[in-house]
């Protein structure tokens, strides 16, 4: 199992009131897996996807993933491991804005043992996965909405993470440029193998997953598991 | 760390305007404070002077217009145990009072001026200075001041003199000065100084004992028509400079206010960058920038921007100073506004030391900004 999940707990304070967005949580996510997690807002989806990601801390439980409890590593050491095992998709880009495309993609791969030309050889690669070799030398600026995504999807994927976590990726964008995105999401998963979690509200983007998890009063609720994973498939033949 | 560099330095540009401030701001700190140290270091070495060379003066005078010793004291002098040479001097000046635009004469015997001045011509020769009565070499500082040359005929007050050439001298205070004949000084129209001198300079053996020769000289002296008054030369021009002195004394202040605008300047800016980019720190720490490396990426830039800015100051300032021939006078005594390395060097490393400071605070609470609530800030 890729990652495992173990009784986790979050809880916050709001005021005198204290929300708990995840409660008990147990979940096992396997290698290659296309999972969408659904949920109205503030249900705690976006908390899970940062748990997964190593970018927030549970109360109490545990988060393995690829062998690693990560909720017990160090400020740094989880610094260090999300350069390495971590692609993290944003609903708002977050591109920054004074790189261009290209140097936003290859950001992550500064934090990695890589010497120039092998940085080129994989920006170049995830550019041409997401269709944007002839916008590398663009800045967020001069993208369209989609494009800017795309570009973010690219630095998701360029240090082929273990997993890629998706934070409501189509939630600003419209219609057509989120069918558009959806479909490399999926493309990613069913060509490439990356295992990717997705957080959605939206019941339609939440269907091309393929399996799809709903978060209710900080439990987890399986609604589907209609395919097998990339892994199994790729077991079989 | 260098492949964050382009990061770094369009992050930077990014509020190139703020930047620009900054960085101006910077520049003219360390540009007041190069002058600062300059004023500082140029006093040091006018009041450093060896003490193998004695000045004396009237006694009870400060001016040296109203110094007037025999001439013929020289004799005396001369004949006493560790004295070398006794240079009557006559010294005339267009202003006694602190001012930026003093014009000096030292008139000598032209024999002994090469004797114990270590003036190296740059233009002109010493045969025309020796050889013409209205003849005079000026210090390089002063014909850049006066756009002055080998031939130039120029007045001050009653005092006509023809440049017979430019002297350097490594004692840069020396190069504010104009050195002519003696008794063409003492025969200028008006002042009727024929037999008696502003002061006599006496050079003495390197075993002498200076106060013991300057008590001496005034106790020869005592009792007679015109009393004495002798100190080493470096106690003399520091007496003579004794308003300035205080007056310096108070620019350090001045030269550590602008250090501590500079650092309150950048420490500033780096805040407001900081607040401007608490999402973009939280999206480089998500893509897996530790804590350490953003502290570092923001330390470089604050010192960076130090640096840049306080080396274009200090640039300018010692071009200025090498260029402009600054000096400060009073009672005919010039302290010398000039460059060194060690002004650049302690400038330079001020700047990073600033860059430092005013970068720690900033860096610190980017590093420690926690992810999540920050990339739902903004």
């Amino acid at each position: 199992m890729l990652i495992e999940i173990r009784n986790l707990t979050k809880q916050f304070r709001k005021g005198d009131e204290t929300i708990t967005p995840l409660h008990d949580v147990t979940l096992d996510i396997d290698r290659g897996e296309f999972v969408s997690l659904m949920g109205p807002s503030g249900t705690g989806k976006s908390t899970l996807l940062n748990q997964i990601a190593g970018i927030d801390r549970p109360d109490s439980g545990t988060v393995t993933v690829a062998g690693t409890e990560i909720t017990r590593l160090s400020r740094s050491r989880l610094a260090r491991w999300r350069a390495e095992h971590v692609g993290y998709i944003f609903q708002t880009h977050n591109l920054i804005p004074v790189l261009t495309a290209y140097e936003n993609v290859e950001l992550p791969l500064l934090l990695l043992p890589f010497d120039r030309a092998e940085r080129r050889r994989r920006v170049q690669i995830a550019l041409e996965a997401v269709d944007l070799v002839d916008r590398a030398d663009h800045y967020p600026r001069q993208l369209s909405g989609g494009q800017e995504q795309r570009v973010g999807i690219a630095r998701a994927i360029v240090a082929d993470p273990t997993v890629v976590v998706a934070d409501e990726p189509t939630g600003d964008l419209d219609p057509a440029t989120s069918e558009q995105i959806l479909d490399l999401l999926q493309r990613l998963n069913r060509e490439l193998g990356t295992t990717l979690l997705m957080v959605t509200h939206d019941a339609q983007a939440a269907a091309i997953a393929n399996r799809q998890l709903r978060l209710d009063n900080g439990q987890i609720l399986e609604i589907e598991h209609s395919l097998e994973s990339v892994s199994s498939q790729t077991e079989r033949h | 760390m260098l492949k964050f560099l382009p990061y770094i330095l369009k992050t930077l540009w990014r509020h190139r305007a703020r930047t620009l401030l900054t960085f101006s701001g910077a520049a003219v700190s360390l540009f007041v404070f190069c002058f600062v140290v300059a004023l500082q270091e140029g006093l040091d070495r006018l009041t450093s002077q060896s003490d193998s060379t004695l000045v004396v003066f009237q006694a009870n005078k400060f001016c040296p217009a109203t110094s007037h010793l025999q001439q013929d004291y020289d004799q005396v002098i001369s004949k006493l145990s560790g004295v070398r040479e006794v240079v009557p001097i006559q010294v005339f000046t267009n202003n006694c009072r602190a001012s930026l635009d003093v014009v000096v004469f030292y008139g000598v015997p032209p024999k002994k001026l090469r004797s114990v001045r270590d003036f190296e011509l740059t233009a002109g020769s010493w045969a025309e200075f020796e050889t013409n009565q209205d003849a005079g070499v000026v210090g390089q500082a002063v014909a850049r001041r006066r756009k002055l040359k080998p031939g130039d005929r120029f007045s001050i007050g009653e005092v006509t003199v023809t440049v017979a050439g430019i002297f350097a001298s490594q004692n840069k205070a020396e190069e504010n000065y104009i050195y002519t004949h003696l008794e063409f000084l003492q025969r200028t129209p008006g002042l009727n100084l024929v037999g008696t001198v502003t002061q006599h300079e006496v050079v003495l053996d390197p075993s002498a004992d200076p106060s013991h020769v300057a008590a001496q000289i005034d106790e020869r002296f005592r009792g007679g028509p015109i009393q004495t008054d002798t100190r080493t030369k470096g106690t003399f021009q520091a007496a003579s400079l004794a308003d300035l002195v205080d007056l310096i004394g108070l620019t350090h202040y001045l030269g550590y206010a602008c250090l501590g605008l500079m650092a309150v300047l950048i420490l500033t800016t780096n805040f407001m960058s900081v607040q401007d980019r608490i999402r973009e720190h939280a999206v480089l720490q998500t893509m897996g920038f530790s804590g350490e490396l953003v502290f570092s990426l923001i330390m470089i830039e604050s010192v960076l921007l130090s640096f840049a800015g306080g080396a274009t100051g200090i640039l300018t300032a010692v071009t200025v100073l090498a260029n402009a021939g600054i000096a400060v006078s009073a009672e005919a005594v010039s302290l010398a506004l000039t460059p060194s390395i060690s002004l650049a060097v302690i400038g330079l490393l001020l700047s990073i030391a600033i860059g430092v400071l005013a970068g720690m605070l900033p860096a610190l609470t980017a590093a420690r900004t926690e992810i999540v609530p920050a990339l739902r800030a903004a």
